[in-house]
C-alpha cells in the first residue's frame, strides 16, 4: 500500500491550520445585531471546514495515499529529481530582494533578484545576468516612476536616478 | 431596443481615442506577456494589474479586456510553436497545433487560431450583448439569500464537482475562504487574522495571491524539478495565411466550437478545459479527414481555439451580470473592479451603464485589434518565445515582486508573496487545483456579506435560504451536483 510521508505531513498541516483558524475564531466577538451572528461566525465555519478536510486528507493519506495524486518518484512524473540548488537560489533571490528593496532601492534589489533567479535556472554568466538585470530594473523603475507615477524607492542610487523615489 | 441603445452608447465610450489606445496597449501587452512560456492568462492579468492604478476605471477596464484577449492569443501561439501548454485549456490545441508546426504548417495553424478566435470571440460577444440584459432583469429580483445560495453553487462546482479530487479541490477553496477572512470585517470593523500587522488589515490582495501561486510557485517548481527546460521552438516557415482548403475545413469548426464554448463559459464549469476537449472530440468525429488527426489536422486547432475564446467571453456573463467569477482569471478581473470600488452585478448595469456597456463594446473592438495587430506582428511574438529560460524566469520574478511591493511599499507584502509561492509550489507538486483558492479569496467575503444581510433581514432565521424559491432551487441543484455522482456510483454498484 502506498504511503507518502509528505502527504501525511501536508494533511496534518491542513488539520493544524483548521484548528488554528477555529481557535482564533473563538476569540472574536459574537455580537451580530439583527443577523444574530457576528464576525466570529464565518471564521468558525471556515475553521470547521478546514478541520474536516484535514481529517479527510489524513484518512486518504493513511489508506493508500491521496487519490490520484502524482507519484513521489520524480522520474515517474517525467521530471528530474528534486534539485535543491534551483529551489534555493530562487528563495535566496526573493529573500535578498525583500531585505534590500527598502534601503538599497528597487534597482539594486531587482538586479540581485534577477541574477539569483537566472542562477537558479542554470546560468553561470554572472556578468551578463547582472547587466541585463540592471538594465531591466532601471527601465522598469523609470517606466513606473516617471510614466505611471508609482512610487518606488531609489535607495542608494538616489543621486543617479534623481529624486523620483521615496 | 434598450440594450441596443446602451451598446451604441458603449461604442461611443470604447471608440474614444484615449480608450482605443488603452485597448491597443492592453492587447499588445497581454499578447507579449501571454506568449511567455509558462505564463497563462490568469498570471498575465495579475501581473499587468499594477499598470492601471492611475487610470480612470473605464480606461483601465477597457485595457483589461484587451489584456484578457491578448493573453489568450499569446498562449495559443506558445502552445502551437513550443508544445508547452501554459494552461489546461490549451492542451487540446497542442495536440494538433504542434504537429502542424512540426510539419512546417505553423503559419496556417496560427492563422486559423487567430481568425477562429476573432470569429468565436465576436459571435460570443454578440451572445453576451443579447444575454446580459436578460440575466440582469432576472437578477434584479435577487436578494441577499439568493446571492448567497448562488455563490455556494459556484463554490461547489468550481472546487468539488470537477477536477481530479473532490477533497483537494475543497481544500483549495477553503484555503481561499480563510485568506479572504484576513483583514477588517466590513460590517463590524473587527480586525480578523491580522495579528496587528498593518499590511494584513487591508486583507490579502488577489494580485499577491495569484502572482504568488502562479509566478513564484511556478518558478520554484520549474527550478526544482527542471520540468520544462526541454522544448524546442518550431520555426515559422511561410506566411501566416490559410489556403482555400484550410478555410473550408476551419469555418464549420469555428462555429461549432463557439456553440460549445460559450455555454460552458457561462456556467461555473471549471474554465475552458472541458469545452476545448469537447470541441476537439467533435471535430475528430465529424471530420472528413479523420486520418489527419494526430498528424496535424487543422480542424483540431480551429475548434479548440475558437471554443477557448468563446468560453472566455462566456465567463464574462456571470461576472458582469451577477458579480460571480467562475475562473481564476475572472476572479482577478473582479479584483480589478473592486480596486475602483465597483461591484459587478445588476446594479452596476444601472448605476454605471456607460462603463459596463463601454466595456462590452470594447470587447468587439478588442477582437478586431487582436486580428489586425497579431497577424502582422507574429514574427515578434515568435522571437519573444526564444528568450532563454534563465532570463525569462528572472524577468518574470522582477515584475511579480513589483506588483506586490507597489501595494504598500512594504517588504511584508513581499514575504507574503514568497509564502504564497511556497504554497503554489506544494499545490502544483501534489496536484491541488489553484483556481478554487483564488475564487474563494474574492468570492468568500462577498458570500459572508450576503449571508449576514440575509439573516439580518430575516431577524436571524436561517430557514430563509430554503424557503425562498430561487434560493432553494440553487441549493437543491448544488446538492444534486455534489452528491449526484456519488449516489449514482453507489446505485450502480448494487
Amino acid at each position: 500500500m502506498r504511503r507518502s510521508a509528505a502527504e501525511i505531513a501536508l494533511s496534518t498541516g491542513v488539520l493544524g491550520l483548521g484548528l488554528a483558524v477555529a481557535g482564533v475564531a473563538m476569540t472574536l466577538p459574537s455580537e451580530g445585531g439583527y443577523a444574530g451572528i457576528g464576525p466570529n461566525f464565518f471564521p468558525g465555519v471556515v475553521g470547521a471546514g478546514i478541520i474536516v478536510l484535514g481529517i479527510w486528507l489524513s484518512f486518504e493519506a493513511l489508506t493508500g495515499g491521496w487519490r490520484g495524486a502524482p507519484p513521489d518518484n520524480a522520474r515517474e512524473r517525467g521530471e528530474h529529481a528534486f534539485h535543491a540548488a534551483g529551489f534555493g537560489w530562487v528563495t535566496a533571490g526573493l529573500v535578498l530582494h525583500m531585505a534590500l528593496i527598502g534601503w538599497a532601492g528597487f534597482v539594486i534589489a531587482g538586479t540581485a533578484l534577477f541574477a539569483c533567479v537566472a542562477r537558479a535556472f542554470g546560468s553561470r554568466r554572472i556578468a551578463r545576468d547582472v547587466s541585463i538585470g540592471l538594465l531591466l530594473s532601471v527601465a522598469v523603475f523609470f517606466f513606473f516612476v516617471r510614466l505611471l507615477d508609482v512610487n518606488l524607492p531609489a535607495g542608494w542610487l538616489q543621486s543617479i536616478l534623481g529624486s523620483a523615489g521615496i | 431596443m434598450d440594450a441596443f441603445d446602451a451598446l451604441m452608447a458603449g461604442f461611443g465610450v470604447a471608440m474614444k481615442p484615449i480608450n482605443l489606445m488603452w485597448g491597443f496597449v492592453g492587447v499588445t501587452l497581454g499578447t507579449f506577456i501571454g506568449v511567455l512560456p509558462g505564463v497563462g492568462p490568469a498570471l498575465t492579468v495579475a501581473m499587468l494589474l499594477p499598470l492601471t492604478v492611475k487610470l480612470d476605471p473605464t480606461g483601465a477596464l477597457i485595457m483589461f479586456a484587451g489584456i484578457y484577449y491578448g493573453a489568450m492569443f499569446g498562449g495559443s501561439t506558445t502552445t502551437i510553436l513550443l508544445n508547452t501548454p501554459g494552461e489546461s485549456a490549451s492542451i487540446a490545441t497542442a495536440l494538433e497545433g504542434n504537429r502542424m508546426a512540426k510539419a512546417g504548417r505553423a503559419g496556417p495553424a496560427l492563422a486559423t487560431s487567430a481568425i477562429g478566435s476573432f470569429v468565436a470571440g465576436t459571435i460570443a460577444t454578440v451572445l453576451l450583448t443579447l444575454l446580459a440584459p436578460v440575466v440582469v432583469e432576472f437578477a434584479l429580483r435577487f436578494g441577499p439569500a439568493e446571492y448567497f445560495s448562488l455563490m455556494v453553487f459556484a463554490f461547489i462546482t468550481v472546487s468539488a464537482v470537477l477536477g481530479a479530487s473532490t477533497v483537494r479541490g475543497l481544500t483549495s477553496l477553503f484555503l481561499g475562504l480563510f485568506l479572504g477572512l484576513v483583514g477588517i470585517d466590513g460590517q463590524t470593523a473587527q480586525p480578523r487574522f491580522a495579528f496587528g500587522v498593518a499590511e494584513l488589515l487591508d486583507g490579502v490582495d488577489v494580485v499577491v495571491l495569484a502572482v504568488g501561486l502562479f509566478a513564484v510557485g511556478e518558478a520554484l517548481y520549474v527550478a526544482a524539478y527542471q520540468s520544462r527546460l526541454a522544448g524546442t521552438v518550431e520555426h515559422l516557415q511561410g506566411p501566416v495565411l490559410m489556403s482555400a482548403e484550410d478555410w473550408r475545413r476551419s469555418w464549420p469548426a469555428w462555429l461549432r466550437a463557439t456553440a460549445i464554448g460559450f455555454p460552458f463559459g457561462t456556467i461555473p464549469a471549471g474554465g475552458a478545459e472541458i469545452p476545448t476537449f469537447l470541441s476537439y472530440t467533435v471535430e475528430k468525429k465529424l471530420s472528413r479527414h479523420p486520418e489527419d488527426f494526430g498528424r496535424g489536422a487543422i480542424e483540431g486547432v480551429a475548434g479548440p481555439e475558437a471554443a477557448n475564446n468563446a468560453s472566455a467571453t462566456g465567463v464574462l456573463v456571470p461576472l458582469l451580470t451577477l458579480g460571480i467569477p467562475t475562473s481564476a482569471t475572472a476572479a482577478i478581473l473582479l479584483g480589478a473592479f473592486q480596486n475602483y470600488g465597483l461591484q459587478p452585478g445588476p446594479q452596476l448595469f444601472q448605476a454605471q451603464s456607460d462603463l459596463v456597456w463601454g466595456l462590452i463594446a470594447s470587447l468587439y473592438v478588442g477582437n478586431v485589434i487582436l486580428l489586425v495587430l497579431n497577424l502582422p506582428l507574429i514574427g515578434i511574438w515568435v522571437r519573444v518565445l526564444s528568450i532563454p529560460k534563465d532570463l525569462l524566469y528572472a524577468g518574470i520574478l522582477v515584475f511579480a515582486t513589483l506588483g506586490a511591493y507597489s501595494l504598500h511599499q512594504s517588504w511584508v507584502d513581499l514575504l507574503t508573496l514568497y509564502l504564497f509561492g511556497l504554497l503554489g509550489f506544494a499545490m502544483r507538486r501534489w496536484d491541488i487545483p489553484v483556481g478554487p483558492a483564488v475564487i474563494g479569496l474574492i468570492l468568500g467575503p462577498l458570500a459572508e456579506t450576503q449571508f449576514r444581510r440575509a439573516l439580518a433581514i430575516s431577524q436571524g432565521d436561517a430557514s430563509v435560504f430554503f424557503t425562498q424559491p430561487i434560493s432553494a432551487t440553487f441549493l437543491a441543484v448544488t446538492a444534486a451536483l455534489a452528491l449526484g455522482p456519488w449516489a449514482l456510483r453507489r446505485w450502480r454498484r448494487r
